[in-house]
């Protein structure tokens, strides 16, 4: 009976840390695709600003 | 973007003058010459006897139309330059440049000698009261030895460019006197903010004295600016026509193109540079004292000096870019002066010493992370901000040419080595500079969480947050810097240098607001200060000779950047040294200076650390103790 307890609750653990990790990652993959999409939003103003405008792939569009 | 930030500055700067109430005292004291004329009869309008009457109408309409005509710049020749037998330009380099600093210095010092006060008054801590008080205490002599530079400047001034002061009289007429008076405000201000420091210490008295630190910083800021429209007139003169005649009033004179960049160049740099001169007294009292309180005291100290000149440091870079921007806006040949001539070697140098900052900030920020236990957690990674920084360094200081002989040029067929020339060209340093400032920022922020752990739910996700800008804005700098640096036009190679700028400060505040709103209500662990090497305060004592260094360099290059001018393009500088000295002159003149300034400056120490020192009462022989 302690046994099984100790084997559920090792499950439980085991669970939650593999969320953990799930929602570690997760978290980090978002981080880094709003990162991303600011970045890139941002390369475009400030060079539009300056009247240098870029196409979507970043490239010079003038 | 500049356009804007230009107007806020310029819009900032009208409010502090008319704050202050200068711009009457000007209009006033120019009652103008027709009035002058009205008053005093002219002298030997006299009829002789047998002779014609004089024709008084005639005459009089003569001198109106003269007084009419502007007068151009004069055109001073060899013999009108007084010869006393030593370089007047290496007289006036030496007084002007030793004015300059201990100016940086009394000005910057009062501003965050505000700010420390002001923190003290939110957090009720009375140890920042206190700082403020000993920092205001440090730099008191300074503003002495400032005027009395000032003063042997003017001098010397007058007396070895006689042509060239007249005409700057001339061109500024009446803002003379506003500058002559605003010392009288100053004066009054600074002394009753040092001297009414304990008197008024505590409750609405406090405001009082808050107050009179702001117009303290007032007066201070104001003569900056003043001061510095003389020197961005001579690069780039406004409000005369192209013979140098004025045409334009005091204000048109005054708002130059390049007055602003200055303007804001010169108040980032003197707050970094006044948080490094008094960093290096802390340094100097840490090192002297055995005592435990002391030296944690004066530990903490010297990283709040740190802390300011680091921090004020972060967007200097920024401001000179401006600048530099704006000269070759104005004039682009006085750009290639200053980056692609025989200048462009000292922004080499320039390089070295802002590495030297950078290195001795980063090491001060690592060592004192020993401080607290927390910092275990974040120790792995400063080898590696350590190693970003010195490659970054090595890439900033890589010069695009090379002094070469005839057969090294042969054996490496040409001047340009074909990897290290790539290097030397601006994209490469662009993204070097914003690499370590984005790495500093980085050993600064976790200098600043090592005594803290985020107690918010959401703290692992602010950290993978920040951990993204952190990499995406890198690797943001280095696309940019390569892509539109090298296989783009000019165009957009200088226009990606501006959303690499951005990109860092994108990093530096966002980094500011998350741990901001991440560590509120933080568990706060144990920090002893005083516990740091002995090695780290040598960090605070080469941070104040870089910077001199820095400015005295830099200075050097703004002022040659107009040749052969006094003011460019309107009044020929004609005196025997009108001519770019060789690099090794102007090193041996910048060195000078800045060790006339260190010993200047001990003195400032000497006499500060005095007023502490008490003599105990000789006991006369025969007498028990």
């Amino acid at each position: 009976m302690e046994k099984q307890m100790e084997d559920e609750m090792g499950k439980q653990m085991e669970e939650k840390r593999k969320i953990g990790i799930f929602t570690t990652l997760l978290s980090v993959v978002i981080a880094f695709a709003i990162v991303l999409v600011l970045f890139y939003g941002l390369n475009h103003l400030i060079m539009g600003m300056q009247g240098l405008p870029l196409n979507m792939d970043l490239t010079p569009a003038g | 973007m500049h356009g804007n930030l230009a107007r806020m500055f310029t819009m900032s700067l009208l409010l502090t003058l008319l704050f202050l109430g200068i711009t009457a005292p000007v209009q006033a004291a120019d009652p103008g010459v027709g009035d002058i004329a009205d008053r005093i009869a002219p002298v030997g309008r006299v009829q002789l006897t047998g002779q014609p009457p004089l024709e008084v109408e005639s005459e009089a309409a003569a001198q109106e139309a003269e007084a009419a005509e502007p007068m151009a710049a004069p055109r001073p020749a060899r013999s009108d330059y007084p010869d006393i037998g030593v370089s007047s330009r290496a007289i006036v380099w030496v007084l002007a440049q030793l004015h300059l600093f201990f100016g940086a210095l009394v000005l910057a010092v009062p501003l965050f000698v505000l700010i420390i006060e002001l923190v003290g008054l939110f957090t009720g801590d009375e140890r920042y009261d206190d700082m403020a008080h000993e920092f205001m205490k440090i730099s008191l002599t300074g503003f002495s030895i400032t005027a009395i530079f000032g003063g042997s400047l003017a001098l010397a001034l007058f007396m070895l460019y006689p042509d060239f002061m007249a005409y700057m009289m001339r061109v500024f007429g009446a803002q003379w006197l506003v500058y002559a008076g605003l010392f009288f405000f100053e004066s009054f201000f600074l002394y009753t903010y040092y001297y009414g420091w304990n008197a008024f210490r505590y409750g609405n008295l406090k405001w009082v004295h808050l107050s009179l630190g702001l117009m303290l910083n007032a007066s201070g800021l104001t003569i900056m600016v003043l001061a510095n429209s003389w020197a961005t007139f001579m690069m780039a003169p406004s409000g005369v026509n192209e013979v140098g005649a004025v045409v334009g009033n005091i204000w048109e004179v005054m708002k130059g193109p390049l007055w602003n960049p200055i303007n804001l160049h010169r108040f980032i740099a003197n707050i970094a540079f006044g948080g490094a001169v008094v960093g290096a007294y802390a340094a100097f009292k840490f090192l002297s004292s055995s005592d435990p309180e002391k030296r944690a005291h004066y530990d903490w100290m010297g990283y709040t000096s740190n802390f300011i000149a680091i921090l004020a440091f972060l967007p200097l870079p920024f401001a000179g870019y401006w600048l530099m921007a704006e000269i070759y806006a104005y004039s682009q040949q006085m750009g290639i002066t200053a980056m692609g001539g025989i200048l462009a070697w000292l922004f080499i140098l320039q390089a070295v010493l802002i590495g030297t900052i950078l290195l001795a900030g980063n090491f001060y920020l690592w060592a004192g992370m020993s401080r607290t236990d927390g910092s275990e957690r974040y120790k792995w990674l400063v080898k590696f901000i350590a190693l970003i920084l010195v490659v970054t360094f090595l890439i900033w200081i890589t010069p695009h040419t090379l002094m070469l002989s005839a057969s090294e040029i042969a054996q490496l067929g040409g001047t340009h080595h074909s990897i290290l020339g790539p290097l030397g060209i601006m994209p490469a340093k662009n993204i070097a500079v914003n690499l370590m400032l984005i790495v500093t920022f980085l050993s600064f922020q976790l200098y600043r969480r090592s005594d803290k752990v985020a107690t918010v739910r959401w703290a692992p996700v602010g950290n993978a947050l920040m951990v993204a800008i952190y990499v995406v804005a890198i690797a943001n700098i280095i696309f940019l810097g390569v892509y539109y640096g090298y296989f783009t036009n000019t165009v957009y190679k200088v226009g990606s240098s501006v959303a690499q700028v951005a990109s860092t400060l994108v990093v530096i505040i966002s980094g500011i607001i998350i741990d901001a709103l991440m560590f509120k209500n933080a568990k706060t662990l144990p920090s002893h200060w005083g516990r740091i090497p002995d090695r780290a305060q040598y960090a605070l004592f080469a941070l104040p000779i870089a910077f001199t260094w820095l400015m005295g360099l830099m200075g050097y290059v703004r002022s040659s950047v107009k040749t052969h001018w006094h003011v460019y393009t309107v009044m020929k500088d004609n005196s025997p040294d009108n001519f770019i000295p060789t690099i090794a002159y102007a090193g041996n003149m910048i060195t000078l200076v800045t060790v006339l300034f260190l010993l200047c400056l001990l003195f400032m120490f000497w006499v500060a650390n005095l007023s502490e020192t008490r003599q105990v009462k000789p006991v006369a022989a025969g007498e028990s103790a």
